[in-house]
């Protein structure tokens, strides 16, 4: 039993008539940052809201630290949740919003300035939230999620916004709050930044999980779609003998002369090279990254439903 | 891999408190800190001084008339029809009695302000439901408190606080008003008097209740710019065109009296008929059934409204 485990299991959406999730199942474990990937309406959304309570699922459960939300003695103790970046009334103040939820939730006020603190928006304090940035927005999302000081943080798109200062922030709070043992649950779709911040990925396509682990052993697991890069006086030889014996190989050609192997090891490569006697001056093997792998997965399944 | 890693507690937070008392506590500092509560404040406060110098300058007359009127008998107009026999027999009765028509004037004048009073209740009721959707705030509020009913339940107090708000400081204007006017004319604040009494209070009640079908209107009315328009024109345009419609199928199609009886089932009449010490119109039925009517709605809006939110997907 660990306090800030995410376990969905199950889970499932019928809206009218789509299956925004379906049957989906997957944990998410603390002291890690789990990044939640999916194309454009591939569910995302729609399992944190079912997750925090907001959405009905048709079927299955998700619970955070083995209890639904809804169950929850003082739910934002336990979970924080920023899920979009417009969610106040213009007319408050952003510390206003906050003493709101502080109310709420039973939280004495001065909880609202030290969150305020943490996300640097102090000066902006008094300021009403139409006049806020969508940066700004983004952090008083942030901080009024760490109103509760929660072990568990599941965060919706928190990037959308963000300028490049304001996403490398971002990025060391929550490394900073992972590695304080917290449970952090990230969606996006930004798979670059996914890949400099999470520690596991969860990917989904169209409502049905494509593949969780680490982000190492997800990226290792997906070496067919390495590029493997080769110079070779002997280009043509090279292309000939690789369509000959290695059936799946794609070959392009640069301008400058460098071939792009996709679709088998840079050993096979040398050793066909070997054979066919032909001269190599460079063979070097490009990992896949994570886009690579994203849209080798979810390949086809991104269209609109 | 790391299945129990410890947080360590970097705040230390007090008792939380009691829910209801956390969730209401919470919709106040909702209306307080935008500029909702200040707006519908100078509305009312301004119908309210409107409604008195209306309310003494008929009253003003009608004492005179019943002061000055002697041994008159009632002598009905060529019409032969009871509704309207009857309405005229009450109209004589309450003229030339000054006693009664003291009441009815007090009466009047203590619940000043009240047409308006009640509409703008309503509407901070609606706007407390509505207002979480126009500003997308409904997330937030239903992650801190995933109880829904609960939430519910705290808006519906929270406009009955509203309403007793509003009330009590209409009617401490309306009290102070009348109590000179009257006194002015040389006759007493008709305070000792209970149907005076009874319209003042039920007035009160009749705040609490139209916050309570304000909520329930914002529950089925999503859109805020729907739900304030439905809410006023109904109310408003409703009030004015139910009478003389009713009136109208009297007349033509069904000459029976329960018809006129029946038009307590419209709200903003049955909250009428309630405070008014004399009849509000022929054929009224009696003030508590008034009451019966309005605390039925409210009843029905707020369950209607709870159920519904209970089960809206929030997205």
């Amino acid at each position: 039993m660990s306090d800030g485990q995410i376990v969905v299991s199950g889970l499932t959406k019928q809206f009218k008539k789509v299956r925004a999730v379906d049957n989906l199942s997957f944990t998410v474990e603390p002291g890690r940052v789990t990044g939640f990937l999916g194309p454009n309406g591939a569910g995302k959304t729609t399992t944190l809201r079912m997750l925090l309570n907001l959405v009905t699922p048709t079927g299955g459960t998700g619970t955070i630290g083995g209890r639904r939300y809804a169950d929850l003695s003082q739910p934002l103790r336990t979970v924080g949740a920023v899920l979009e970046a417009s969610s106040a009334h213009k007319g408050r103040t952003g510390r206003n919003h906050l003493r709101m939820i502080c109310a709420a939730a039973g939280f004495p006020n001065r909880r609202a300035d030290e969150v305020l603190d943490l996300v640097g928006l102090t000066p902006a304090a008094k300021r009403k939230f139409k006049g806020y940035s969508l940066g700004m927005r983004q952090r008083l999302g942030i901080a009024a999620a760490m109103l509760g000081d929660p072990r568990v943080l599941i965060l919706d798109e928190p990037a959308n916004g963000l300028d490049p200062e304001g996403i490398r922030w971002m990025r060391g709070l929550l490394r900073t709050l992972a590695d304080e043992g917290r449970t952090i649950l990230v969606s996006s779709h930004l798979l670059s930044e996914m890949e400099l911040l999470a520690d596991d990925v969860v990917i989904i396509a169209a409502g049905k999980l494509v593949k969780q682990g680490p982000v190492t052993e997800v990226v290792d697991g997906m070496a067919h779609v390495a590029r493997v890069r080769v110079q070779t006086p002997q280009a043509n030889e090279l292309v000939k003998a690789l369509a000959d014996t290695v059936p799946g190989t794609t070959v392009s050609r640069a301008d400058d002369g460098t071939l792009t192997v996709i679709g088998t090891e840079a050993a096979t490569v040398g050793r066909t090279a070997l054979k066919a006697g032909v001269e190599l001056h460079e063979l070097t093997t490009e990992r896949p990254d994570l886009e690579d792998v994203f849209l080798d997965l979810t390949a086809g399944k991104a269209a609109i439903r | 891999m790391t299945t129990t890693t410890a947080v360590a507690p970097t705040v230390a937070f007090p008792d939380p408190g009691p829910a209801p008392l956390r969730l209401i506590r919470s919709e106040l500092i909702k209306i307080r800190s935008t500029n909702v509560w200040w707006l519908f404040g100078i509305g009312v406060v301004l119908f309210t001084a409107l409604a008195l110098v209306v309310w003494t300058l008929i009253g003003n007359s009608q004492i005179d008339t019943a002061a000055a009127a002697g041994n008159d008998v009632f002598t009905p107009s060529q019409g032969t029809d009871a509704a309207q026999i009857a309405a005229e027999r009450q109209q004589f009765a309450v003229e030339h009695d000054l006693s009664r028509t003291l009441i009815s004037v007090a009466a009047q004048i203590y619940t000043s302000g009240q047409f308006f009073g009640l509409m703008f209740v309503m509407l901070i009721g609606t706007v407390l439901i509505t207002n979480e959707f126009f500003h997308q705030t409904a997330t937030t509020t239903f992650l801190a408190t995933p109880h829904r009913t609960a939430v519910i339940l705290s808006k519906l107090a929270t406009a009955m606080l509203a309403a007793a708000f509003f009330w009590i400081f209409t009617t401490v204007l309306s009290l102070a008003t009348g109590a000179i006017f009257l006194s002015a004319k040389g006759y007493g604040t008709q305070l000792d008097q209970w149907p005076v009494l009874r319209a003042i209070l039920f007035n009160g009640l009749a705040y609490a209740l139209w916050g309570v079908l304000g909520v329930g209107l914002g529950v089925l009315i999503r859109s805020q710019i729907g739900a304030v328009l439905v809410g006023s024109i109904s109310y408003v345009a409703g009030t004015f065109l139910i009478q003389p419609i009713v009136f109208l199928i009297y007349t033509f199609l069904i000459k029976k009296t329960w018809v006129l009886t029946a038009m307590v089932a419209w709200p903003a009449i049955a909250s009428g008929i309630m405070i008014s010490p004399e009849d509000a119109y022929p054929y009224a039925p009696d003030w508590w059934v008034g009451g019966l009517v309005l605390v039925g709605y409210s009843v029905l809006f707020g369950a209607i409204g709870t159920l519904i939110t209970r089960r809206r997907d929030i997205s």
